[in-house]
This record gives C-alpha cells, sequence and structure tokens, in this order.
C-alpha cells in the first residue's frame, strides 16, 4: 500500500473515530469534540486532495483504495463541505424546535451519525472497486435518512421514508448491474471489480450496456438525476441545514463519481459513444425538469435543491461529453456548485431566526432587513445561477463548448438554451430574495434593534471565505483546460 | 428451489396480512440459506452463507417486533387489488426476461428467478401503501439479488457480508421510521405522506 492509500485511510478512519468517541464524551463535551474533530479531518482530507491533484498523472489504484484525480478532487469537497456542516450544526441544534436539543442525547445522536455519514462520504471516492463503492453508497443511505429524519416533525418523516425506499430500490437495481458486471468479468466477483478491470469485461456488448443501464439507472436515484429525483426536493428542504449541505454538495457527486468510474470502465466494451450518450441523456433531463421549478416562487431551501437537479445536470452533461474543455467545466463546476450550496444551506438557521415564514415561502427583501444575510444569499444564488463572473458561469460555458468539440451541437445547444431559462429563474428568485417587497417588513431594521441571529456571526466570516475560494476558482479555470488535472479526469483510475 | 423462491415472491406480492407477508419472505430468505450452504463447502461459501442466515434471522425478528409494536385495527388498504398486483408482477417478469439478455448466471433458470423477484419486489413497493410492505418489497428484490450473487463464478466473503450487512442496516433505519410514522399518523400507511408536493 503506498503512502498516499494509507493517507486515505486514516482520513476515513478519523471522523469514523470521532463519531465513536462522541458516545463515549460527558454530554458538555460532545460539541466542543465535535467541532476540533472536524478541523482535524478537514484539513486532513484538504492534505490528501492537495497530494492527489499536484500529482494528478499518478493515480493510486490499488484493489480496495485507489486515490486518482477525481478522487482527490471529490475528498477535497467532501472533507471541507463535511467540516463546515459539522461547524454550522451547534447553531442548527441550539434553534431547533426541540428546546432540549441542543444539550440532551439527541445532540449526541446528531453528531455521531454525522460523523459515521461523512466518513462513509469520504470513503466513497477513494473506494477501490465497483462492490466497495456500492457498499458505502449504500451504507451513506441508511446514516442520511435517519438525519433527514432527523426533527421528527411528520414531513421531516415523509422527506426521511420517501429518500429511503427510492434510493433503496434504485441501489438494488445498481447492484444488479454490479452483479452482472461481475459475472462476466473473467475471474471476476463482486470483490474483485477493482475500475481498472471493468474494462476486461468479455460477455459482449449487449449485456454490459444492459449492466451498465442498470448501474446508472440505479445511481442516478442517489444522484437524485430526472426522472428518478422525487426524493431530492423533499429531503433537502426537510433535512436540518447542515445535513442539506452533505446531501446536496458531498454526496450527490460524490456517487457520480462512482457512476463516471463505471463509465469510464465499461464504455470501451459497449458500442463507442452509447456509454456517454447515456450520461448525456440523463443531465439534459434533469437540467429541463429543473428549469420549470426554479422560475417558480419556491420556499428557500426547496429552491436550492432544484438548483441540486440543475447542477448535477450540468455536471453529468459535461461527464458525457468527455472531453479535456467539458472535463475542466465539470471540476470547477463540482467545486463551484459545493461553495455555493454549503453557503446556501448554512444560511438557513439566521434565515429561519430572522423570518420564520422563509421555511414555506420565498425569500423577499433580506437584503433590505437584514444586510448581512442578503450578502450571503445574494453570493449563494448568484453563482449558482451562473451570473458572470461566478465560476459556475464559466464551468457551464466550458461544459456547453465541450458539448461542440465532442460533435454534438445540437445537444450542446439544447443545454445553452435551458441553462438561459434556469439563469433567467434564478435571477428572478435573487432579486427578489434580495431587494423585492418584504411585505410588513419593508422598513430597515435597527440593528441595535436586531435580536442577534444564530449562527449569522460565523455566516459572516463563511460568506467571506466563499468569495475568497471562489475568486481563486475563477482564476483557476483560465489555465485548467490545459492543465494535467484535466487529462488525468479523462483517462481516469484505471 | 430458484421456482421455489419465485413463488413465494409472488405469495409475497398478493397476500393482504403483513404477518403474512413476513413469513413468506423470510421463508425465502431460508431456501436462500440453504442455496448458499449447498453451494459449497470452502470457507467464503461458508462465511457468505453465516452472513445471509444472520441477515434472515436479524430481518425476521425486526420486522415481527415491528409488527407486535403496531398493531392495526384493520390491515391498509392496498392501492392495487391482489389480482391486480399479481398480474402486474408477472407481466413485468415477463418483459424483464425478455428484454435483458443474458446475465452470465450458471443456469438460466436461475436468471430467470432472479428477475422474476426483482419484478416482483418492484411491484411491492410501488403498489402497497403499507410502510412495511414496501421494505418488504426492498428485501425482496435484495433476495432475487444474492440468488444472484450465488451463482456467481467468485464472490468475496467480505463483500457478501457486507451487503448482507447494509441491508440489515437500511431495514433497520426502515423499522425506526415505520415506529416514528406510526406514532405520528396512527397507521404505517404512506397515503398519509403526501404534503410534500410543488
Amino acid at each position: 500500500m503506498t503512502d498516499r492509500q494509507t493517507m486515505a485511510l486514516v482520513l476515513i478512519a478519523a471522523p469514523a473515530l470521532v463519531g465513536g468517541l462522541l458516545w463515549c464524551l460527558p454530554r458538555r463535551w460532545v460539541a466542543p469534540a465535535a467541532v476540533t474533530g472536524a478541523v482535524i479531518t478537514g484539513t486532513l482530507a484538504v492534505t490528501v486532495a492537495a497530494t492527489a491533484l499536484t500529482d494528478p498523472g499518478h493515480p493510486q489504484a490499488g484493489t480496495w483504495v485507489a486515490l486518482d484525480a477525481a478522487g482527490g478532487l471529490l475528498v477535497g469537497v467532501v472533507g471541507v463541505v463535511g467540516m463546515v456542516s459539522v461547524l454550522a450544526s451547534p447553531a442548527y441544534l441550539a434553534t431547533a424546535g426541540d428546546p432540549a436539543a441542543g444539550h440532551g442525547r439527541r445532540q449526541r445522536t446528531y453528531f455521531a451519525v454525522l460523523y459515521a455519514f461523512w466518513a462513509l462520504l469520504l470513503a466513497v471516492p477513494v473506494a477501490g472497486n465497483l462492490g466497495a463503492a456500492w457498499l458505502l453508497v449504500e451504507a451513506t443511505t441508511a446514516a442520511s435518512a435517519l438525519l433527514v429524519g432527523f426533527s421528527g416533525k411528520a414531513r421531516a418523516l415523509e422527506a426521511g421514508w420517501k429518500y429511503l425506499i427510492l434510493t433503496s430500490l434504485g441501489l438494488g437495481i445498481a447492484l444488479f448491474g454490479v452483479a452482472l458486471v461481475a459475472a462476466g468479468v473473467p475471474g471476476g466477483g463482486l470483490g474483485m471489480l477493482s475500475w481498472g478491470v471493468l474494462s476486461t469485461y468479455g460477455a459482449g456488448p449487449q449485456t454490459a450496456l444492459v449492466a451498465y443501464l442498470l448501474l446508472v439507472a440505479g445511481l442516478a436515484a442517489k444522484i437524485g438525476l430526472a426522472p428518478v429525483h422525487n426524493w431530492l426536493p423533499d429531503a433537502h428542504s426537510e433535512a436540518p441545514a447542515p445535513v442539506s449541505a452533505m446531501l446536496s454538495a458531498a454526496l450527490l457527486p460524490a456517487v457520480l463519481l462512482v457512476a463516471w468510474r463505471c463509465e469510464q470502465g465499461l464504455a470501451p466494451v459497449i458500442r463507442p459513444g452509447a456509454a456517454q450518450a447515456v450520461l448525456i441523456g440523463f443531465g439534459l433531463v434533469s437540467i429541463a425538469v429543473a428549469v420549470p421549478f426554479l422560475s417558480r416562487p419556491l420556499a428557500w431551501k426547496r429552491l436550492l435543491a432544484y438548483s441540486s437537479l440543475e447542477h448535477m445536470g450540468v455536471i453529468t452533461l459535461g461527464i458525457g461529453f468527455a472531453t479535456p474543455l467539458a472535463m475542466a467545466g465539470v471540476a470547477i463546476h463540482i467545486v463551484g456548485h459545493a461553495i455555493a450550496k454549503t453557503l446556501g444551506f448554512c444560511a438557513v438557521t439566521p434565515l429561519l431566526a430572522h423570518e420564520p415564514g422563509a421555511a414555506g415561502h420565498p425569500v423577499t427583501g433580506i437584503a433590505r432587513t437584514q444586510p448581512a444575510l442578503g450578502a450571503t444569499v445574494a453570493l449563494s444564488l448568484g453563482t449558482l445561477s451562473g451570473l458572470p463572473p461566478s465560476p459556475l458561469f464559466v464551468s457551464e460555458l466550458l461544459v456547453i463548448s465541450g458539448g461542440f468539440q465532442s460533435g454534438r451541437p445540437w445537444v450542446a445547444a439544447t443545454a445553452a438554451l435551458l441553462l438561459a431559462l434556469a439563469f433567467i429563474g434564478l435571477v428572478r428568485a435573487l432579486l427578489e430574495a434580495t431587494l423585492g417587497e418584504s411585505a410588513g417588513r419593508a422598513r430597515r431594521l435597527d440593528p441595535r434593534g436586531t435580536p442577534r441571529l444564530a449562527g449569522l456571526r460565523g455566516l459572516t466570516v463563511l460568506t467571506a471565505a466563499a468569495l475568497v475560494l471562489l475568486l481563486i476558482l475563477g482564476g483557476a479555470s483560465v489555465w485548467l483546460p490545459a492543465s494535467d488535472l484535466v487529462q488525468a479526469l479523462l483517462k481516469g483510475v484505471g | 428451489m430458484a421456482w421455489a423462491l419465485v413463488g413465494l415472491g409472488l405469495a409475497a406480492l398478493v397476500v393482504r396480512r403483513r404477518s403474512l407477508a413476513v413469513g413468506l419472505v423470510t421463508v425465502q430468505s431460508i431456501v436462500l440459506v440453504g442455496l448458499a450452504v449447498g453451494e459449497g463447502d470452502g470457507a467464503d461459501q461458508r462465511i457468505a452463507a453465516a452472513a445471509l442466515a444472520a441477515r434472515s434471522l436479524a430481518l425476521a425478528t425486526l420486522f415481527l417486533v415491528l409488527i407486535a409494536r403496531t398493531r392495526e385495527a384493520r390491515p391498509v388498504r392496498a392501492g392495487v387489488g391482489p389480482l391486480r398486483r399479481g398480474g402486474l408482477g408477472v407481466a413485468l417478469a415477463l418483459a424483464l426476461t425478455w428484454l435483458v439478455p443474458s446475465l452470465g448466471l450458471a443456469s438460466r433458470d436461475a436468471e430467470r428467478a432472479v428477475l422474476a423477484l426483482l419484478a416482483f419486489g418492484l411491484v411491492v413497493a410501488s403498489t402497497r401503501r403499507a410502510t412495511l410492505f414496501q421494505v418488504l418489497g426492498v428485501v425482496l428484490v435484495e433476495n432475487g439479488l444474492v440468488l444472484a450473487a450465488l451463482h456467481l463464478p467468485a464472490t468475496s466473503w467480505l463483500v457478501e457480508v457486507g451487503v448482507a450487512f447494509d441491508l440489515t442496516l437500511v431495514a433497520l433505519v426502515a423499522g425506526v421510521f415505520h415506529e416514528r410514522i406510526f406514532a405520528e399518523f396512527g397507521a404505517g400507511d404512506t397515503e398519509a405522506l403526501r404534503s410534500l408536493r410543488d
């Protein structure tokens, strides 16, 4: 085992150990220990990501642990999103409906399950074979479903139940695909399906295509790609806000990486272009389904959820185009989406404290009544809409250019049109949310008379950090298309 | 044996009472354990069979405890009647057999049985309103996949144990949700879970 693989294992062990430790610690130490553990795990994740991304030409692929450029990118994203989610959790717990939630057994349960979910998520991008990746993705379902239903409210139970059943069925279908692949790999078995072995599939292109379709369709249910996305808006809107951030910014792209690895492994066996066409189809349908919802006035968390559908569609489309330009777009989009979405969900706790009605109604005129919160909402939504010069504007441009580069002008043009419609819807929501008329609250509140909002100070720091990261990402997008990183993303772990 | 599994699956698809369905799915799981034991006497096969047996026992216990703790005055009505459910299940199974090419398993009968169990599980999960039946639908699908895994050329015991553990974990979480839904709405009926719409 190489140093890099050992580091990856240490990274997975760290949150698992902290999660276990939280069960044993005295109650008053739980939150401080969770916060400390988050900083340690986040730092470890960034270190592992940096080692993989600074040397993208030499992926480390073992039977059980693999670390390549895409895995490194996702480890970094999951690590940072997880860290921010844990750091934002004490404010959520302090304001959750149950007054005892911040101090009782529920706090311990929340952090322990959140850490288990985080550890599993960190393991998904470094899983060295398809069987292990499936196991980890399935295990994330159990942990995250508990978190979705954490509040115990009727709506949360409904969202958690839908999420559990739909994604379990989807993953059942994907497991069928895994079994099919295992049956066709010489000397294979469920534990022998390392990513590099997939291209040796020998049962013929037709069966390979069926296996691939089952895998992608099953995983799509977990990624939240249309038309199997029904759980996504409900789970994102009813889960605790820090958990929603992890679901949207970390879970979805991490599972998408598994589908991506399947595509890279099985594409050489299937009829040329067919594997990519499946991903392009899912991507395009997802964006198309998201557009009408993004044009409606929606409650903040549901708006962010439908935006996840759109952005997963863009990333899937870019992976399907599989050209250097599209890959550069995919890398920027994964990171930019994670930053903006984490920020958007972290804004929920102070937003609901300021305006409790925002749980069920669209946010309006927040910049007039609470400028700091308005700045966060504007940065998050402005980035997600792809408003220039946001990095997501650049990444969408790169993905569409990649579509033309791959010789699919009609698909690229359709995607451009759909993204323009989504942009209009989100920019309208941005203007309404920040500068719109806020019924009954048109006057700007006197800051001295405004009650202190839970988590607002932390959110201000997070907004500043997100702005810096987005500027860096925007700068990186200039050299990325011609970089070794993009070549490594195209090559994959095999 | 494969056709016995299909028969049990079809029965679980049409029965009305959840206790009966739990019994049928449990017998199905035990038959799968028997098949795993008969597959060979290597260490991997023994461990895989033990994992399957533990999973069957855990799921049966869990479901029976859930039934005992959430007694309902009358069974939750299904969205679709038993005859239509059976018809849908058989039609989907035949369609899958027609659409899906050879899976590469040892016997074609086993392949057909896998597809049939998959179809029955999907129909149970999508046509039954009772929460417990929806979980049983997932278990039916997984039983079909266990049958497929048993006919694979080589299987790592670690992955077999992992799959069994994962599914038990998911069923356990589903059990937690079932109890909380029952406590909130007075019945394990997904018809009550329709408030989230756009």
